[in-house]
């Protein structure tokens, strides 16, 4: 319905501001791009998909926030089918179903499907039963779910309660689960829709003599659990979904619960355990470090993922805050037009250390993901030297990666003030989604004890043996802190910054907090537990080097023009400084950074990032995050925030389409229907 | 829901349950809880909360158990009937405003009617001319008419005085046209507004003969009392979903060339004489101060409470939560560890308890010092006294301002944290925190973004460091401790922080003092620009108001309540509390301390193994400090932070037989179009 409100117009023009925004900056976003976003052909892959789906109307994202979970659902399961139909039409490889995923940014069911359920069904099964699986996982014949976690337990794994007890004779498993912590929790997939799961259960096989059982720990299943024709659950077991979260609406992440449920001697997953089905015999075999190489490689793309997510957060607060203006400058002389509000340091300190992070998360995810493409083969050949290490890190960078970006998105958001609160922003849905990753592939908190428990190692051989060769870097490292004194490096030349002794800085501080954990925990024999947060800050600084170490690499190997390669130098100092101010304690304590560079660093962070502030809009356009992916008004490309806004609120919104009846004697709710009382109805 | 097979509903969690845990928690704290919670809210509270309690849940609209699972439109308008339905008790059972407030509390949802109760009347009852009181406020009070406050728009939040909406002065017939210029003009954000008010208080720029006077308040009738439908040439709406307040109809508000009676705008400071058709300005601005003093002092004192339900929830649970067996634990523990006692887990939650009860100590201490010098303004005879009472009042504003931003960032921050130390489960809507969390956010945008805030407690900092170096007179506790500060500046100080605890509050004073004069520095002597020390200020006003929330607790703790006072063993506790928040602020900031001399590097590392030491002599005391905050279960709806314990039946329980989704059967094949097979 047209109304006086079409042809009102912003205050301000924001696709104006914008546009001038990217004229002052001689930045090639499109070379920037190319350089970020070159792997697996990704920006190509991007445009490539996004054009499809954003002209089919089931992936309009529009009203989303206001659905209710089932409706969530119910919409999450059409687009899934509706992908996996595309996938065919346009005969699209994995990477492009992933970019699809990707791209319609919600968690839904089949997510699990390439992910957990077919990695662990490929690892876990001998070649007999990959031949009779993976080709009808692979055509989605089979749906799956990974069901691991319990009620009662999730980190410890080993403390799982479901049970799968062999029985001789029958020659069959019997799954069960002999309290209510034992039921299966959190398994995405499982609470509507799989047909089958892997089941990781107590594997115990009844004792020759006597009673009782020989446990062997836990173990991974296959079994169906739900009817071909029905799909109701099988008799014997029960399943549902787990209910509403915090993110993840349109998934059915579910429980499952059995009685005493019989499966096939075949369910069990044997590729490194074998049960003999006539003597119950138990036998391992092989080497199961291939399973932790799959998980370093998640982890490569987890942080991969993360850096993107944060991206996309940046570039909405960035657009939007260079558009947004409030309040004349204080020390302005005439009034003149009001200040864009990333143009005051409190929202600069908020927002541009992110956007350097950003590219810091860039180039180590590449890094890690480059090793471990090397060290694949290796492994492939039973060589493990290289995993160890790896493995250590990767959990280190796992925790901090995704805590960057989950705080990260948190803090761009409020940096919006007011309207970051609103759905529009486009930051609801992500962060809410993207809260469950500090949680979910390791607790964030629990697993830097694997960094540190492996760097305690280190230092252990280091010290033992002080000449001693290795390929580890962090061997090298350690062997220099142990014949050093405190080198206090001093960071700053004048208005010169270091990038050298930075490095320096970063790896000197990490091999001072290894030792003073070796120091507790071997020499002085402290309990684990009792240094768990000492261990925590070990795991992040030494995880913040290599984040560090990477930029640095990357910078001095960059091949970009030299305009653009100046201002990610900018961003390099920028990450490095800020993240040193943001514990200076331990910089200075451990004896790394020189007082004097430790006084003068909060002036070269303004300093920088009023060098970074003129390019920070070019910087978050190489991102190339494309509008139906941001879905936010406040974000978009174009600049045009407000009228966004309001049509969404106007045009959009189906609160609007109702009168209500506000008066409080009545009990009527929708003026006119007469509904009074029927609330209660639906209650 | 499918009927539950009896061999589920024979299901036990594993052993020991969590009630049997909470059970042993509670016998190991020698904690007097009900003691402890009389001494934090008092007694009529706590009979008011019991009274309320009881009458909310008796009334079926008041049953949450559907709150998780429905969507916005259904939710809004469920809080709407709830809205009512508690208008209608208020009536039937005569409450009083604080009987109202608590209903809130526990009902825990932003209702839509909130704003009429709150910023709309507030405004009425301080802004309007007599005539205006009897005409709109008695109506109001009554809920014969439903209002809002209209001051922010699209275009312009925090900078008030760029508001675009106008209310140009008609001399021809004595009217105002109120006009949205353009789209930025919209008013935003509005509670109540979307589709409950049918009046606003609208602030527009008024113009009389051609000159902008700045903003002022105007009531407005915006819809048609008996259709409800918005009045001609008023465009009106919600804005729609949200991270959070989705229970809040925040609406949109445009006029085009809307004419209002004379008597619309609020007249009780500054008005237009129809007679003259001539501007007359406010006396004096002390009274609005004063409204925005309260409202921030308000949101520092509800910060703890608002803290102490998210750390109740994780607190408990972690309790109950088991994971690994700790291989060198004492042979006493058996079984798996309770991941409370992971000295991860405790350092991230027993400093957030120890932060509900320093804010909430602060907070009271705040509004008992609105209202004493709020007083002494009323009371004034003389000019002298008057001006003292004003400065009395900045110098509360200032205070207001920078504990409004740490205490509403203390408590966001705070409440993610604690739903992240409960793990998977805390990603649950059923963890309960979740919902606090995000309808808790706006908290550190409205009222004064939490950043920009920051800067007006920077000015009065630094105008209070340049008297006191031009010899001004100690007339208050920022004067005495910069005062001492100068004094000493060249000497040095030594505090004993970790022997004496008055050393310990007076070495965050003189941090704050460093910064205050650091900062005057820069400004007077280094003549840096207003907008390069943002970040420093920030620094500044966040370590004042750490200062004064320390002092306050530490005052709290040596003031004799004679009416609720603890036992020695309990106050012992409190001041482990005490400490707990102290040194571990000090320990996030050491760098300040370290640089404004007030401690050395030895005492900071000191300092980090003290609070791992506190950290262990709260923790047997956990549960029963959460106890004491006396949160019902009615109110937290949370199966994690069940006060029985008995998370895991209750998870289930909600997820097996409450859960909607559960009624339908999917189809879950790609190849078949088909997505719901069947519904229960
Ligand atoms: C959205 C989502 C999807 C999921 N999908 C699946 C799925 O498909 N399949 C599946 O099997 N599972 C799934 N999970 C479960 C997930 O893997 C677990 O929740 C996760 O491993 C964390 O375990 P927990 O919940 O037991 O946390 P807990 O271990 O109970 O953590 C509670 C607290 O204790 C602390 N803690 C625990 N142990 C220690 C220790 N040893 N030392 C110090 N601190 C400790 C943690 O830091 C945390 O603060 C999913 C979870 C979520 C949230
Ligand atoms: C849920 C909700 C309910 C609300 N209810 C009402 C209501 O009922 N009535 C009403 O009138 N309003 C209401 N508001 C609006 C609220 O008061 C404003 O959103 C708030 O004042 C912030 O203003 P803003 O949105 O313009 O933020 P902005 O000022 O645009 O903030 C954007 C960013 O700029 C920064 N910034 C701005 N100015 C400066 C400066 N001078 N120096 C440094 N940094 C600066 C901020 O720190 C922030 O990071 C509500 C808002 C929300 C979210």
């Amino acid at each position: 319905m047209p109304d006086f409100t079409d042809s009102l117009k912003p205050q301000y023009d924001g696709q104006a501001i914008l546009e001038a925004e990217r004229n002052r900056s001689p930045i090639q976003v499109h070379e920037l791009s190319k350089h970020l976003l070159s792997r697996n052909n990704f920006l190509e892959r991007q445009s490539k998909i996004v054009s499809i789906l954003q002209n089919d109307p089931l992936f309009s994202k529009r009203n989303q926030l206001n659905m209710s979970r089932p409706d969530r659902f119910h919409v999450g399961l059409a687009r899934n089918k509706k992908l996996r139909r595309l996938a065919k039409q346009y005969a699209w490889d994995l990477e492009d179903y992933k970019m699809a995923e990707y791209l319609t940014d919600e968690m839904s069911p089949y997510h699990l499907q390439h992910g957990m359920f077919a990695t662990s069904v490929f690892q876990q099964s001998s070649d007999e039963q990959r031949a009779e699986w993976l080709p009808a996982v692979r055509d989605f014949k089979v749906l799956g779910c990974y069901a691991q976690t319990e009620l009662g337990h999730g980190s410890n794994v080993r403390g799982v309660e479901a049970t799968a007890t062999y029985d001789l004779k029958a020659q069959q498993w019997v799954l069960h689960s002999p309290t209510l912590t034992a039921s299966k929790w959190w398994n995405g997939a499982l609470g509507r829709v799989a047909t089958h799961a892997v089941v990781i259960a107590q594997l115990q096989i009844p004792k020759k003599e006597g009673t009782g059982y020989d446990s062997h720990g836990p173990h991974q299943f296959l079994c169906r659990i739900r009817d071909e024709k029905t799909h109701q659950p099988l008799d014997g077991i029960v399943i549902g979904d787990i209910g509403p979260k915090y993110g993840y609406a349109s998934m059915d992440n579910g429980y499952m619960l059995f009685d005493n449920f019989r499966i096939p001697h075949s369910a069990l997953l044997c590729r490194y355990s074998k049960v003999d089905p006539k003597t119950g015999a138990f036998q391992r075999q092989g080497h199961p470090a291939i399973v932790y190489g799959t998980l370093t490689a998640t982890r490569g793309a987890i942080i991969l993922n993360a850096r993107l997510v944060l991206a996309r957060a940046v570039t909405i607060a960035i657009r939007y805050t260079s558009i947004r203006r409030q309040f004349q400058d204080r020390d302005a002389e005439t009034s003149s037009q009001e200040v864009a509000v990333l143009d005051y340091p409190t929202v600069q300190i908020r927002l541009l250390p992110l956007l350097a992070t950003s590219l810091a998360l860039h180039y180590t995810g590449e890094a890690v993901s480059d090793h471990f493409k090397k060290s694949a083969a290796k492994i492939e050949n039973g060589d493990f030297s290289a995993l160890a290490e790896m493995h250590a890190l990767s959990s280190g960078l796992k925790s901090l990666c995704t805590q960057y970006a989950a705080d990260g998105i948190e803090t761009c958001r409020r940096s919006m003030g007011g309207h970051g609160f609103h759905g529009a922003s486009g930051l609801v849905g992500i962060n809410s989604d993207y809260l469950s990753k500090p949680t979910v592939e390791g607790d964030n908190w629990m697993i830097t004890q694997q960094v540190a428990s492996y760097l305690i190692k280190k230092m252990d051989e280091v010290v033992t043996n002080t000449a001693g060769k290795s390929k580890d870097t962090v061997v090298g490292q350690f062997q220099s802190f142990l014949t050093a004194k405190k080198p206090f490096y001093t960071l700053f030349q004048g208005s010169e910054i270091n990038a050298k002794e930075i490095l320096n800085a970063f790896e000197w501080r990490s091999a001072y907090l290894s030792h003073e954990a070796y120091q507790a925990r071997i020499v002085q024999k402290k309990s684990w537990t009792s240094l768990l947060i000492q261990l925590h800050k070990l795991s992040r600084a030494y995880s913040e080097m290599v984040l560090v170490t990477n930029f640095f690499n990357a910078i001095q190997s960059s091949n970009l023009s030299i305009e653009t390669a100046k201002v990610i130098e900018q961003c390099f100092y920028l990450y490095a400084l800020y993240t040193i101010d943001n514990d200076p304690r331990s910089f200075s304590t451990t004896g790394a950074v020189a007082d004097a560079s430790m006084d003068a660093l909060p002036d070269h962070i303004l300093d920088i990032m009023s060098q970074i502030r003129p390019h920070a809009v070019k910087l978050v356009d190489a991102w190339a995050i494309p509008d139906y992916l941001l879905n936010s008004a406040l974000g978009r490309y174009d600049g045009k925030v407000y009228e966004d806004l309001f049509h969404r609120a106007h045009h959009e919104n189906p609160l609007n389409k109702t009168t209500f009846n506000p008066h409080w004697e009545d009990e009527e709710i929708v003026l006119g229907s007469g509904d009074g009382g029927k609330i209660l109805s639906k209650l | 829901m499918a009927p539950v097979p009896p061999w589920v509903k024979k299901l036990r969690p594993a052993e020991p349950l969590g009630s049997q845990l909470l059970d042993a928690e509670r016998a190991k704290s020698s904690i007097p809880v009900d003691k402890l919670t009389l001494f934090l809210y008092g007694q009529e509270f706590i009979d008011i909360k019991a009274k309320i309690l009881k009458i909310l849940q008796a009334e079926p609209l008041f049953d949450k158990s559907q709150n998780y699972f429905q969507g916005r439109v259904e939710r809004w308008e469920k809080s709407l009937a709830r809205a009512k339905r508690l208008r209608q008790l208020a009536v039937e059972h005569d409450w009083s405003l604080e009987d109202h407030n608590v209903a809130v509390d526990l009902i825990a949802e932003p209702i839509p009617y909130m704003l009429h109760g709150t910023m709309f009347l507030l405004t009425l009852f301080s802004q309007c001319s007599d005539e205006q009181g009897a005409k709109y406020f008695m109506r109001a009070m009554d809920y014969k008419i439903i209002g809002c406050y209209a001051q922010t728009e699209l275009g312009h939040g925090s900078n008030v005085k760029g508001l675009e909406t106008t209310a140009t002065w008609n001399s021809d017939d004595k009217t105002f046209t109120i006009h949205s210029p353009t789209l930025t003009a919209s008013k935003w954000w509005i509670g109540t507004l979307g589709r409950t008010a049918n009046h606003a208080v609208v602030m527009a720029q008024l113009i009389v003969n051609g000159k902008n006077h700045g903003p002022h308040p105007f009531i407005v009738k915006i819809r048609d009392m008996k259709t409800h439908q918005p009045l001609e040439n008023i465009h009106v709406g919600d804005v729609g979903p949200k991270i959070g307040y989705n229970t809040m109809d925040n609406g949109f508000l445009l006029f085009n060339n809307h004419k209002v009676p004379h008597e619309a705008m609020l007249a009780k400071f500054s008005s237009v004489d129809p007679e003259t058709n001539q501007y007359v300005p406010p006396k004096s601005a002390a009274q609005v101060y004063g409204t925005m003093t309260w409202v921030r002092s308000t949101i520092v004192w509800q910060s703890g409470g608002y803290l102490a339900r998210g750390v109740t929830i994780a607190v408990r649970y972690c309790a109950v939560r088991r994971q690994f067996k700790d291989e060198e634990a004492p042979d006493s523990q058996k079984g798996e560890t309770q991941v409370l006692d992971y000295s991860m887990v405790a350092y991230r939650l027993l400093p957030l308890l120890a932060a509900c009860y320093a804010l909430h100590f602060t907070g009271k201490i705040m509004m008992d010092m609105y209202q004493q010098k709020q007083g002494l303004l009323t009371d004034s005879t003389s000019k002298q006294e008057q001006e003292f009472a004003i400065a009395e009042l900045a110098d509360l504003h200032a205070t207001s301002c920078g504990l409004k931003s740490l205490a509403s960032t203390t408590t966001a921050d705070g409440l993610e944290t604690s739903r992240r130390a409960c793990g998977g489960h805390g990603y649950s809507s059923f963890s309960g925190i979740g919902d606090v969390s995000t309808n808790y956010l706006p908290n550190v945008t409205w009222e004064g973004d939490n950043y920009m805030l920051t800067q007006q407690v920077a000015r009065y900092l630094i105008k209070t460091a340049r008297s006191v170096m031009d010899g001004a007179p100690i007339t208050n506790d920022t004067t005495k401790i910069f005062s001492y500060y100068q004094s000493r500046a060249e000497i040095g100080a030594a505090f004993d922080v970790l022997g004496s605890d008055t050393d310990l509050v007076a070495a965050f004073a003189w941090r704050s003092a460093y910064l205050s004069f650091d900062a005057m520095r820069q400004r007077d002597e280094a003549k840096k620009p207003w907008n390069d020390l943002l970040v420093d200020f920030y620094r500044l006003s966040k370590a004042h108001s750490q200062y004064f929330i320390v002092k306050n607790f530490y005052d709290t703790l040596v003031t004799e309540d004679p009416e609720n006072a603890l036992d020695d063993d309990t106050k012992g506790i409190m001041y482990l509390l005490f400490r707990l928040y102290a040194l571990h602020t000090l320990e996030s900031e050491a760098n300040e301390f370290f640089t404004s001399s007030a401690l050395t590097v030895h005492q900071i590392t000191l300092c980090r193994a003290t609070v791992m030491r506190l950290l262990k002599e709260i923790r047997p005391h956990a549960v029963t400090l959460v106890d004491a905050w006396d949160f019902p279960d009615f109110q937290l709806d949370s199966s994690l932070g069940r006060k029985d314990g008995d998370v895991y039946s209750d998870m289930f329980y909600r997820a097996s037989e409450l859960n909607p989704l559960n009624d339908l059967t999917a189809d879950p094949y790609p190849d078949s179009p088909v997505i719901v097979k069947s519904r229960l």
